[in-house]
C-alpha cells in the first residue's frame, strides 16, 4: 500500500533512538542559536544534523524537502537583499537594482535558521514510525483518542485515494473521459466526491462501531505490544542536549 | 445457566417509523450456539447489536425491554464493560480495520492493548488466533492489503483474541470462499466446545442447521420463533418469512420423506443421507 508517511524504513544507529530524543534534538536545535544569537552555532547545528541524516542513510530524501525550502528562501535572500531598510553597504549592482550586504546578512541568518529546523525535523520524520511516535507520546500522557486520530488519517487517506481510482477506473470503463485537458479531469473529477465522501462518512460510523467493540473506551489503564523503545545511550544523550541548552542559557545571561 | 436473558425488547432507530426490534423475548444458556435467521432487513443485525449494547448506548433511539448479560442489564453497562464480556464481529469486514496499525499481528493487539492484558498473554492469544483463523502467512501485512476473506478472518481473530463469554457474530462469513466459510465454521465450533455461547446471524442456512443448536427465526423485528434446526426449518411458513429451508430439507420436504419417528425433516447432509438410504426405491 502507498503510504503518506516520509518514513524510511531502514537500519541505523539514529533509527534506533527513541523519538523523545529525536523531539529534544529539535527543540536543541531550535532553541541553541536562539539562544547564543551566534552564526556560527547554526551553522554547525545545520552541520551536525546533516552528518546525522547522512548516517541514518536517508539524505537522498531531504532533496525534495530542501528544495522546496531553497525555493522558498531564495524569495527571502533577494527581497532583503534588495530592500531591507537597514541596507546601506552596496555589495553589487545589477543595472538599477542594488544588493545590501545587511539585507544579505539577514537572510542568512534566516535561511540557516530555518535550515537548521528543516533538517532537524527531517530527522525526526525520516527514521521514525508515525505510530511509533504517537504510541510514544500516548505513553507520555497524550489522549489515545488523539493519537488513534493522527495514526489513522496516515493509513485512511491512501485508502480514499484508492476507493477514489477504483472510482475513476469504472467511470473510464462506462466510456466516461478522465485524462486530457484540465477542464476535462475537473469535470471527471467532480462527481468522485460525491461517492468517496458520502463513502468515507458510513465508513466512519461503522469504524466508530467496530472501535468501540474492540475496548477503546475502555477505563482499564493500557498496555503495549512492543516495550518501549529505547537506546542505551538515550538518557546520556538527552542530558547532554538538556545541559548544553542549560549551559547556552546561563552564559547568554551571566556571560 | 442463563447467559443472555431478552424481555419484551423493543427498539426504534432514531429518526425511523418502524420498530426495528418488536417486542423480543428469549433465553440463551451458557455454551449454546444460537442461528439468527430472517430475510434483509429483519432485524438481525440490530438485535446482535443490541446484545452489545450498541444498541441503545451508540445510536440512542427508542427503547423498551431488558436485555441481561450474565444478569447485568446491558442499559445500565457502558459499552466498554460490556464488551469484556460480549464480543462482536461485524457484517464488513473493511470498516472493523482499525487503520492505526501497519500489520496485521499490531491489528490483533489493538483490543488487547485497549483492555490492558500483558504482553506475554498478549502475544500467546494472537498467536493462537492467528492459527485458529489460519492468517499466520499474512501477519506482517499491512490490513488493508489483504484479500475481503482473509480481512474477514483477521476481524474475527482480533475478537476472539479479546477471549469473551459470548461471541455475536454478523454474518462473519459473507466474503469467504465455500472452502474458507467451513474452515471459519469450523473454527467457531471449536469455540463452541471450549464454553463459548456463540451468536450468530447468518444467510446460509445449510451452516446453520448443520452447527447451530437452536436456530432464532426473525421477521418484520419480530420473533416467528426460536427452536432447534430441524423444528424451524420443517415449518410450513418459511417462504412467507422470506426464508429458504437448507437444501437438503427441500429435496426432503418435496419427497415427503421425515426423519423417523418425527415430524421433521432432515436439515444436514448427513441427515438427508441416513433417511433417503434407509428408503426402499
Ligand atoms: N443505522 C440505522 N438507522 C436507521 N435505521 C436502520 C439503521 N440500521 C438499520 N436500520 C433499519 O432497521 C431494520 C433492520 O435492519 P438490520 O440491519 O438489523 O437488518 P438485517 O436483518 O441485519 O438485514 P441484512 O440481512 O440485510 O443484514 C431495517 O429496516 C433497516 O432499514
Ligand atoms: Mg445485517
Amino acid at each position: 500500500m502507498k503510504s503518506i508517511s516520509l518514513y524510511v524504513d531502514k537500519e541505523s544507529f539514529i533509527h534506533d533512538f527513541d523519538p523523545i530524543t529525536k523531539l529534544l534534538y529539535i527543540l536543541f536545535a531550535l532553541f541553541l542559536p536562539l539562544i547564543l544569537l551566534s552564526f556560527t552555532v547554526s551553522f554547525i547545528s545545520v552541520g551536525v544534523s546533516i552528518v546525522l541524516l547522512m548516517a541514518a542513510g536517508v539524505i537522498r530524501k531531504t532533496i525534495p524537502v530542501f528544495s522546496f525550502v531553497f525555493l522558498v528562501l531564495i524569495t527571502v535572500v533577494i527581497i532583503q537583499g534588495l530592500f531591507r531598510p537597514e541596507n546601506e553597504t552596496i555589495l553589487f549592482q545589477i543595472g538599477p537594482l542594488a544588493m545590501y550586504k545587511e539585507g544579505l546578512l539577514y537572510a542568512l541568518t534566516i535561511t540557516l535558521r530555518v535550515m537548521n529546523i528543516v533538517s532537524a525535523f527531517l530527522i525526526l520524520v525520516l527514521t521514525t514510525k508515525p505510530s511509533d511516535l504517537v504510541e510514544t507520546l500516548v505513553r507520555k500522557g497524550m489522549s489515545p483518542r488523539i493519537g488513534y486520530v493522527i495514526v489513522s488519517v496516515f493509513q485512511i487517506i491512501p485508502e480514499m485515494m484508492a476507493s477514489m481510482s477504483t472510482i475513476t477506473d469504472a467511470q473510464r470503463a462506462r466510456g466516461m473521459e478522465t485524462e486530457g485537458k484540465l477542464s476535462v479531469r475537473m469535470k471527471a473529477f467532480l462527481p468522485l466526491l460525491g461517492p468517496v465522501i458520502l463513502g468515507a462518512l458510513i465508513n466512519t460510523k461503522e469504524r466508530a462501531l467496530a472501535l468501540e467493540v474492540r475496548g477503546f473506551n475502555s477505563h482499564v489503564p493500557k498496555t503495549y505490544l512492543y516495550e518501549e523503545k529505547t537506546h542505551a545511550l538515550s538518557k546520556w544523550v538527552q542530558a547532554i542536549l538538556l545541559l548544553l541548552l542549560v549551559g547556552a542559557g546561563v552564559w547568554r545571561i551571566f556571560g | 445457566m442463563n447467559k443472555i436473558v431478552v424481555e419484551g425488547l423493543k427498539y426504534k432507530y432514531p429518526l425511523s417509523d418502524t420498530l426495528a426490534l418488536d417486542d423480543l423475548s428469549f433465553q440463551v444458556k451458557e455454551g449454546e450456539f444460537i442461528g439468527i435467521i430472517g430475510k434483509n432487513s429483519a432485524g438481525k443485525s440490530t438485535l446482535c447489536q443490541a446484545l452489545v449494547g450498541l444498541v441503545p448506548h451508540f445510536y440512542k433511539g427508542a427503547y423498551g425491554g431488558k436485555v441481561f448479560i450474565d444478569g447485568l442489564e446491558v442499559k445500565n453497562q457502558t459499552i466498554a464493560d460490556i464488551s469484556l464480556k460480549v464480543g462482536m464481529v461485524f457484517q464488513n469486514p473493511f470498516t472493523q480495520v482499525t487503520g492505526s496499525k501497519m500489520t496485521v499481528y499490531e491489528e490483533i493487539a489493538f483490543g488487547l492493548e485497549n483492555i490492558g492484558i500483558p504482553r506475554s498473554e498478549m502475544i500467546a492469544r494472537i498467536d493462537y488466533v492467528l492459527d485458529l483463523l489460519k492468517i499466520e502467512q499474512v501477519k506482517d501485512q499491512n490490513p488493508f492489503d489483504l484479500s475481503g476473506g482473509q480481512m474477514q478472518r483477521m476481524a474475527i481473530a482480533s475478537i476472539i483474541a479479546m477471549k469473551p463469554d459470548i461471541l455475536v457474530l454478523d454474518e462473519p462469513t459473507s466474503q469467504l470462499d465455500p472452502a474458507g466459510s467451513e474452515e471459519v465454521f469450523q473454527a467457531i465450533q471449536s469455540l463452541s466446545k471450549q464454553g463459548i455461547t456463540i451468536i450468530l446471524a447468518e444467510h446460509k442456512m445449510e451452516k446453520v442447521a448443520l452447527y447451530c443448536h437452536r436456530v432464532l427465526l426473525l421477521d418484520d423485528g419480530k420473533m416467528v420463533d426460536i427452536n432447534t434446526p430441524g423444528k424451524i426449518f420443517s415449518r410450513g411458513d418459511l417462504e412467507q418469512h422470506g426464508v429458504a429451508a437448507p437444501v437438503y430439507t427441500r429435496v426432503c420436504k418435496e419427497l415427503g420423506v421425515r426423519k423417523a419417528g418425527t415430524s421433521e425433516f432432515p436439515v444436514t447432509l448427513a441427515e438427508a443421507e441416513s433417511v433417503l438410504r434407509g428408503r426402499k426405491i
